[in-house]
């Protein structure tokens, strides 16, 4: 055992840290708290990219806090669809830092500045342990960190419609955390255990099988809320299309994904495919919902006029995706939902960060108002169209690999009605994206809407965008660099 | 006969479902609030009850006190958690009222969502108060 074995708690506790001093800078020297907030997810990233290759694919690293043994201590445990995770939430945090320095310096200023900082380190870091964790009260607690910096995040500019987004994603949020803490009590008196790998086996033991059914039915209620599946997403168009930029690319990339991750964990690691007599019943309504989901984001989404509500909406129908991949309950569906977990949070916070830029820009946030945004913003436009087609799956995007999977697991498990779904919201993503992609390059513009004033803007901002639309397009040519290796994790896992 | 030795669940369940009731029915947005808060209590209620042994010690070993009089520390230990965390949901829930009934004059939750479609959109402007 190395030194790598302590990196899961560190990636964990450096934002956490960082966001318990950064006041104190911000105090003292406002101007560089910026780039100290870079600094330790930074740290978190690097300590990521080092744990590459030390976590098999069918095991796990556990660190015990404290050491005190597991089930009594609290362990972090990290597979390798954890780690995966982890470094998705890594890398895509650190992108939306760098873009965040010069778009949010426009929308915020003086405290809150220091504050929406703050808050983004603290959501960071509660989202990287609400994925390692594996103790089942700690992941309430994280996910409770997580979901209050949100709350706030989408209303640090202070403005009418923030502060209204904000209190609707409480109020939904809010009650759903409460089901959480209520599912796990139930848990917890069914079992007497709080540690997942230790339900996992007491689970089986345990007699009281509405108890475990009724907890299992308010984790998928409480997590689903957060995830925005289908009839609890009314919180997410709001908050997504209201929050700054870089934060509807943290919400929409990540927070969704993360609290999809959590059912995956709650499915497969705490109560086991084994048990199908518990869960059975609420993963088949689970996949109906997310069906429903598919396809409802992708008809509201081709009825929006605003682009970042556009955005939102695919994002609900995206869930729908990752929802189906995990029903499905076959190696290959699950290898495809932790990939679309991948190029969605790539593709969507490419998207959210180029609506930022046509915001920092121009003010624009109308869909009209983007005709013939190509002559001026070509970079931008460029990037927003790569990751267009990830969204759609279109073959050298990674978008087309998770939903080849997808498909494939549904296939294997017989839901032949579901991959009909996944295929329609394919077309689906194909009109949103392409009415877009049409306005903005083979439109002309409205007299005086784009002067020749107007430019990408500048390198800090255009550069995660490239980065995070380079990444889909990456991913789906060398996916055979993690395919294997996640379809062993998923086949350990079922 | 179980529902009625039970009874203690039965009454955290009633509370809960109150609360429920009181987020979803209720117009006014401090209404709904406490019946954030209610549902809390009936949830740090049932984890409370869930360690609760008739006559119990303190669970502290000094003495040779006897283990299996002891009352279970661990919900009492996660609530302390619990607590803390809905004191802080419940303090942002509040300070977003303030800027609410600041920026619209009101804290019913009809008029308050409204106006919702017809609302220019207007993300880069910097309003309020705070």
């Amino acid at each position: 055992m190395g030194a790598y074995r302590h990196f899961p708690i560190f990636m964990i506790t450096l934002p956490i840290l960082g966001a318990v001093l950064l006041p104190f800078l911000g105090y003292l020297r406002q101007k560089w708290v910026p780039w100290a907030a870079a600094l330790p997810l930074t740290a978190s990233t690097v300590l990521g990219i080092l744990l590459i290759g030390k976590i098999p694919s069918d095991g796990y690293l556990s660190y015990h806090m404290g050491n005190w043994e597991p089930p009594w201590g609290i362990e972090v445990r990290v597979d390798y669809m954890g780690l995966f995770l982890m470094l998705i939430v890594c890398g895509i945090t650190l992108l939306a830092m760098v873009f965040s320095r010069r778009y949010i310096a426009k929308e915020v200023s003086g405290g809150r500045l220091t504050a929406y900082y703050v808050l983004f380190l603290l959501m960071s870091g509660a989202m990287l342990g609400f994925v390692a964790t594996g103790d089942i009260f700690n992941l309430f607690v994280f996910m409770e960190i997580l979901a209050l910096s949100s709350y706030a995040l989408v209303a640090i500019t202070g403005n009418r419609n923030a502060v209204r987004a904000a209190f609707k994603y409480l109020l939904m949020g809010a009650p759903s955390s409460i089901m959480v803490l209520l599912a796990i009590g139930f848990l917890y008196s069914a079992t007497g255990s709080l540690n997942m790998a230790d339900l996992a086996g007491r689970i089986s033991e345990s007699g009281y099988t509405e108890v475990l059914i009724v907890s299992y039915i308010l984790f998928v209620i409480g997590f689903g809320v957060k995830a925005a599946l289908f009839p609890l997403h009314m919180w997410l168009p709001d908050a997504h299309s209201i929050a700054p930029s870089p934060i509807s690319a943290l919400l929409s990339g990540l927070l969704v994904e993360v609290s999809a991750f959590a059912i995956i964990r709650i499915t497969l690691s705490v109560f086991t495919s084994g048990a199908d007599n518990l869960i059975g019943g609420t993963l088949d309504a689970v996949g109906i919902f997310a069906a429903a989901a598919v396809l409802y984001g992708g008809i509201m989404a081709i009825m929006q006029k605003d682009l970042k509500m556009m955005i939102a909406y695919s994002t609900v129908s995206h869930i729908g995706y990752i929802f189906l991949g995990i029903t499905a309950l076959t190696a290959e569906g699950l290898t495809g939902a932790m990939y679309h977990m991948l190029d969605h949070g790539l593709a969507k916070a490419c998207l959210f960060l180029c609506a930022g830029s046509f915001i920092y820009v121009k003010g624009y946030r109308r869909i009209d108002d983007l005709k013939g945004a190509w002559r001026q913003m070509p970079w931008t436009c460029f990037a927003f169209a790569l990751a267009s087609l990830s969204v759609i799956g279109i073959p050298p995007t990674a978008g087309f690999i998770s939903k080849w999977y997808l498909i494939l697991g549904n296939i294997e498990a017989g839901n032949y009605l579901y991959v009909v779904i996944l295929l329609a919201g394919s077309i689906l993503a194909a009109v949103y994206c392409f009415r877009i992609i049409y306005c903005m390059f083979f439109q002309t513009g409205k007299e005086g809407a784009w002067e020749d004033s107007a430019h990408d803007a500048s390198i800090s901002m255009l550069s995660p965008v490239w980065v995070l639309s380079a990444g889909t397009l990456f991913f789906g040519v060398f996916s055979y660099l993690l395919i294997p290796s996640l379809l062993k994790a998923a086949q350990y896992l079922l | 006969m179980r529902l009625l030795h039970n009874y203690q669940y039965v009454a955290a369940m009633l509370l809960f479902c109150i609360g429920l009731y009181t987020i979803i029915v209720r117009r006014n947005i401090i209404k709904k609030l406490i019946g954030l808060n209610i549902m809390e209590t009936a949830v740090f209620f049932f984890y409370i009850s869930l360690g609760y042994l008739d006559g119990g010690i303190a669970p502290i070993r000094v003495g040779g006190a006897d283990p299996s009089r002891m009352v279970n520390p661990i919900p009492q230990a996660l609530i302390l958690t619990g607590i803390v965390v809905a004191v802080s949901v419940t303090a942002l829930a509040l300070a977003l009222v303030i800027l609410l009934y600041r920026q619209y004059g009101t804290l019913d939750v009809d008029r308050l969502f409204r106006d919702e479609e017809k609302e220019p959109e207007s993300g880069t402007e910097r309003g309020g108060t705070a």
